[in-house]
C-alpha cells in the first residue's frame, strides 16, 4: 500500500510538479494544486482509478481573502483518500465545473454555490437552491455572515427569566 | 380567548371531549433527534397504547402533531402543511428544548426559535432529550386538559389566523412549497 | 317480510357491531400480551371509533363521500344475510351467492371512495387490495363450490346445520381437512392480517386506501372494517366449524377463530403483493382442487362419513 502511495507522489511530481504532500492520517494524501491545473489533475486522477468523488467542499479563509475548494477522491482498489485543494479569489469567486469528469459533482457545486456564493461556470443548475428554499439573504456559511444577528432579527428570541432567586433550605 | 378561559359547551361537545380525552392518535414529525425516543415509548418497555395513544400514518387521521426537535425553515413549511391538513379538533405538542426556544440551535441561520409564533402549541415537553416518561406524562396531562376543555389551540389558530400567517411569512418567505423534484 | 323482520335486521347489525368491536378490543389486549405489553382497555376500540366520529371531516368530492356511504351500506346489508345459530333476519336468504355478491358492493364502494380521494397512495393501496382479493378468492371459491356440490345446497345456514349432530367430527374441518386449511389461509387474506397486509402497510404507503380519511369518514371506515370482519369470520365458522346450536357456542367459536388469526398475524412477517398472489396460486389452489376431486369422485367426507 505504501508503494502505491509513493508511486502516486512520484507521478504527480513528474507530471504536474507537485512537491508538497501532507498525510493527515494513514491512507490519506493532501496536496495543493494551481487553480488552472486542477481540472487536468482531477481528470488524470480519475483515469488512474480514483473514480469516486466523495465530497466537494469549500473553506472560507477570510484573512487572506481566499476560498479554498477541496475535492475528496477515493480509490476503491487501494483504499486511498486524496484531498485535492485549490484556492480561488474570495472577491471574485469563480471556478470551472468538473461535471464532465465527475457527473455527481453537480449537487456539491450547487451546495457550495448556495452556502459560499462560488460560481461554477459550465454547471447550468448551479444557481438553483438545493437546501435553502427561497433564500434571499447573504450566503450563510461565509465568515462575515453573523448567524446570531440574523436569527434574532428573523426568528426572534424567547424572553424568559434567567435570574431565579435561591430557594434552598426552607428560605 | 386566552388559554384557560372556560366556555360553556353544548352537551354534544362535552360528549366529544369525553371520547377525545381518552383516545389520542398522534402523528410525529420526526425533524430532529427526538424521533429516537418514540420507539421505546411505543414498544413494550413503556407501552403508550395502554393510555389510549396510538401512532397514525397520515395527518388526516391524527389528532396530535408531535414536533420532535428543531425545525428548520424548510421543514416548518411542511409542518404547516401537515397541521393544516389535520381535522379539527387538533393539538400540537412541542417536544424538546429546540421546539421551545431553539435549544442549541438558538443562533442558527435556518432554525426557528419559537414554534408558538407560527403554530398554536398546546403543550411543551422541556428537556434535551425528554425521556419516554416525560412524553407519556405530557400525553396524560393533555388528555386531562382535553377532558376539562382547557386546550383550544385549534380555535386560537382560526381566530388569530392573520397574525399566525404574518409570522409564518416573516420566517419562511412563502409557505407554498416549491420543490424541483415535485414540480 | 314483516316489520318484525326489519327490526330484527337492524338490531342484528347493531349487535354484530358491538360484538365484533368488543372482540377487536380484547384482541388488541391479546396482541399486547404477545408483545409483553399491558395493552389498552378492552373498550378502547369503541372510544377510538366514537372519537373519530366526533371530529370534523372534509370532502374530496362526491365520489369520495358517496363511496364511503355505499361501502358501509353494502356491508351492513351483507351482515343481515349472515346466519348465526338459528337466527335469520330474513328467512331463506342466507345463500352463499347472495352474500358474496352483496359483499362485493361494499368492497367496490370502498375502492371507489379511496380512488376518489385523489391520493396516489390510496390508488396503490386499492390496487394491492383488489389484487389480494383476486388471490384469495380463487382457492376459497373452489372450496365453497365443492361444498355446495357435496351437500347439494348453497345455503350457509343449511351447510352449518348438516355439520351439527355428530359432535366435533361432523364439522367440515374434519370432513374436508384440506379445504378447511385453505379456508383458514384465505381468512388471513380476507381480514387483511399479516402476512397478507401489504395493502395497508402504514409505513410504506401511509396506510394505503385509508390515507386521505379523517374524522367522520375514518370513523365510518372503522365500523365498516369491524362489520366486514364479522361477515368473514362468521362465514368461516359456519362453513367449517358447524356454526353453532346456540349464540354462546357460535360466539366462542368465533372468538377462537378470530384470535387465532390475530396470533398468526402477530408472529408473521409480510408478503409483498406479488409474493402473496404466487403463494395463493400454489399450495392453497392445489389443495382446494385436490379436495374438490376427493369430494366429487370418492364422496369421502360427504356421502362416506362415519
Amino acid at each position: 500500500m505504501m508503494n502505491s502511495m509513493n508511486n502516486l507522489k512520484e507521478q504527480l511530481k513528474a507530471h504536474y510538479k507537485i512537491a508538497a504532500f501532507e498525510e493527515p492520517t494513514k491512507m490519506q494524501l493532501a496536496f495543493n494544486v494551481e487553480p488552472d491545473k486542477t481540472l487536468d489533475v482531477l481528470a488524470y486522477l480519475k483515469s488512474i482509478g480514483y473514480g469516486q468523488l466523495s465530497l466537494l467542499t469549500c473553506i472560507d479563509w477570510i484573512e487572506i481573502e481566499e476560498f479554498q475548494l477541496v475535492y475528496i477522491l477515493f480509490n476503491w482498489d487501494n483504499g486511498i483518500h486524496l484531498l485535492v485543494r485549490t484556492s480561488i479569489d474570495r472577491n471574485n469567486p469563480k471556478f470551472r465545473t468538473i461535471e464532465h469528469i465527475y457527473p455527481g459533482v453537480k449537487y456539491y457545486e450547487r451546495d457550495v454555490h448556495e452556502f459560499f456564493g462560488v460560481e461554477f461556470e459550465g454547471n447550468e443548475d448551479s444557481y438553483k437552491h438545493l437546501f435553502l428554499e427561497l433564500w434571499e439573504a447573504d450566503c450563510p456559511l461565509k465568515k462575515d455572515f453573523d448567524p446570531l444577528e440574523f436569527s434574532t432579527n428573523r426568528y426572534g428570541n424567547r424572553k424568559y427569566e434567567t435570574n431565579f432567586p435561591r430557594k434552598v433550605g426552607g428560605e | 380567548m386566552a388559554i384557560g378561559d372556560k366556555v360553556e359547551l353544548s352537551s354534544w361537545e362535552k360528549l366529544g371531549n369525553f371520547f377525545r380525552g381518552r383516545s389520542v392518535w398522534m402523528m410525529w414529525y420526526c425533524t430532529g433527534c427526538g424521533a429516537i425516543e418514540m420507539p421505546p415509548t411505543m414498544t413494550s418497555r413503556f407501552d403508550m397504547e395502554r393510555l389510549g395513544m396510538g401512532p397514525m400514518a397520515t395527518p388526516r387521521q391524527a389528532d396530535i402533531l408531535l414536533v420532535t426537535g428543531y425545525l428548520s425553515v424548510k421543514t416548518l413549511r411542511r409542518v404547516i402543511y401537515s397541521y393544516e391538513q389535520m381535522q379539527d379538533p387538533k393539538y400540537i405538542i412541542a417536544f424538546g428544548a429546540c421546539a421551545v426556544n431553539g435549544g442549541i440551535y438558538f443562533d442558527s441561520y435556518s432554525t426557528i426559535n419559537k414554534l408558538d409564533d407560527y403554530l398554536p402549541v398546546d403543550m411543551y415537553i422541556a428537556g434535551c432529550m425528554p425521556r419516554p416518561e416525560a412524553i407519556m406524562n405530557a400525553f396524560n396531562d393533555l388528555q386531562e386538559k382535553i377532558r376539562n376543555n382547557e386546550v383550544d389551540g385549534w380555535k386560537r389558530y382560526k381566530k388569530n389566523y392573520d397574525q399566525y400567517k404574518k409570522n409564518q411569512l416573516k420566517a419562511v418567505g412563502e409557505v407554498y412549497v416549491h420543490d424541483e423534484f415535485h414540480e | 317480510m314483516t316489520f318484525q323482520n326489519f327490526l330484527n335486521a337492524f338490531l342484528f347489525v347493531l349487535a354484530a357491531f358491538a360484538f365484533q368491536t368488543s372482540i377487536t378490543g380484547i384482541n388488541r389486549k391479546v396482541m399486547a400480551r404477545l408483545q409483553k405489553r399491558r395493552g389498552p382497555r378492552w373498550y378502547q376500540q369503541f372510544l377510538d371509533i366514537f372519537k373519530a366520529l366526533s371530529k370534523s371531516s372534509i370532502s374530496h368530492g362526491w365520489v369520495y363521500d358517496f363511496g364511503v356511504i355505499m361501502a358501509l351500506g353494502g356491508i351492513m346489508a351483507t351482515v343481515i344475510f349472515i346466519p348465526v345459530a338459528d337466527f335469520r333476519a330474513f328467512p331463506n336468504t342466507d345463500n352463499i351467492f347472495i352474500i358474496s355478491y352483496v359483499l362485493a358492493v361494499g368492497m367496490l364502494g370502498m375502492a371507489m371512495s379511496a380512488s376518489g380521494s385523489g391520493n396516489p397512495w390510496a390508488s396503490i393501496g386499492v390496487g394491492r387490495a383488489l389484487t389480494n382479493m383476486l388471490a384469495y378468492e380463487v382457492p376459497f371459491m373452489v372450496v365453497v363450490v365443492t361444498m355446495i356440490f357435496g351437500f347439494k345446497t348453497a345455503s350457509v345456514g343449511e351447510i352449518a346445520g348438516i355439520q351439527q349432530g355428530l359432535g366435533i367430527f361432523g364439522w367440515n374441518l374434519f370432513r374436508m381437512p384440506l379445504g378447511a386449511i385453505v379456508g383458514f389461509i384465505s381468512l388471513q387474506g380476507m381480514l387483511g392480517k399479516k402476512p397478507f397486509d401489504s395493502f395497508i402497510a402504514p409505513a410504506e404507503i401511509a396506510s394505503g386506501p385509508m390515507v386521505e380519511y379523517g374524522g367522520k369518514h375514518l370513523g365510518m371506515l372503522f365500523i365498516l372494517h369491524d362489520l366486514s370482519t364479522f361477515i368473514e369470520v362468521s362465514l368461516i365458522v359456519n362453513l367449517f366449524l358447524g356454526g353453532g346450536a346456540t349464540f354462546l357456542e357460535f360466539g366462542i367459536k368465533y372468538f377462537v377463530v378470530y384470535t387465532l388469526a390475530n396470533l398468526v398475524s402477530g408472529i408473521s412477517p409480510r408478503f409483498k403483493i406479488d409474493q402473496a398472489v404466487v403463494f395463493y396460486y400454489k399450495f392453497p389452489l392445489l389443495a382446494s382442487i385436490v379436495q374438490g376431486f376427493i369430494v366429487i369422485f370418492t364422496g369421502w367426507g360427504v356421502t362416506k362419513w362415519l
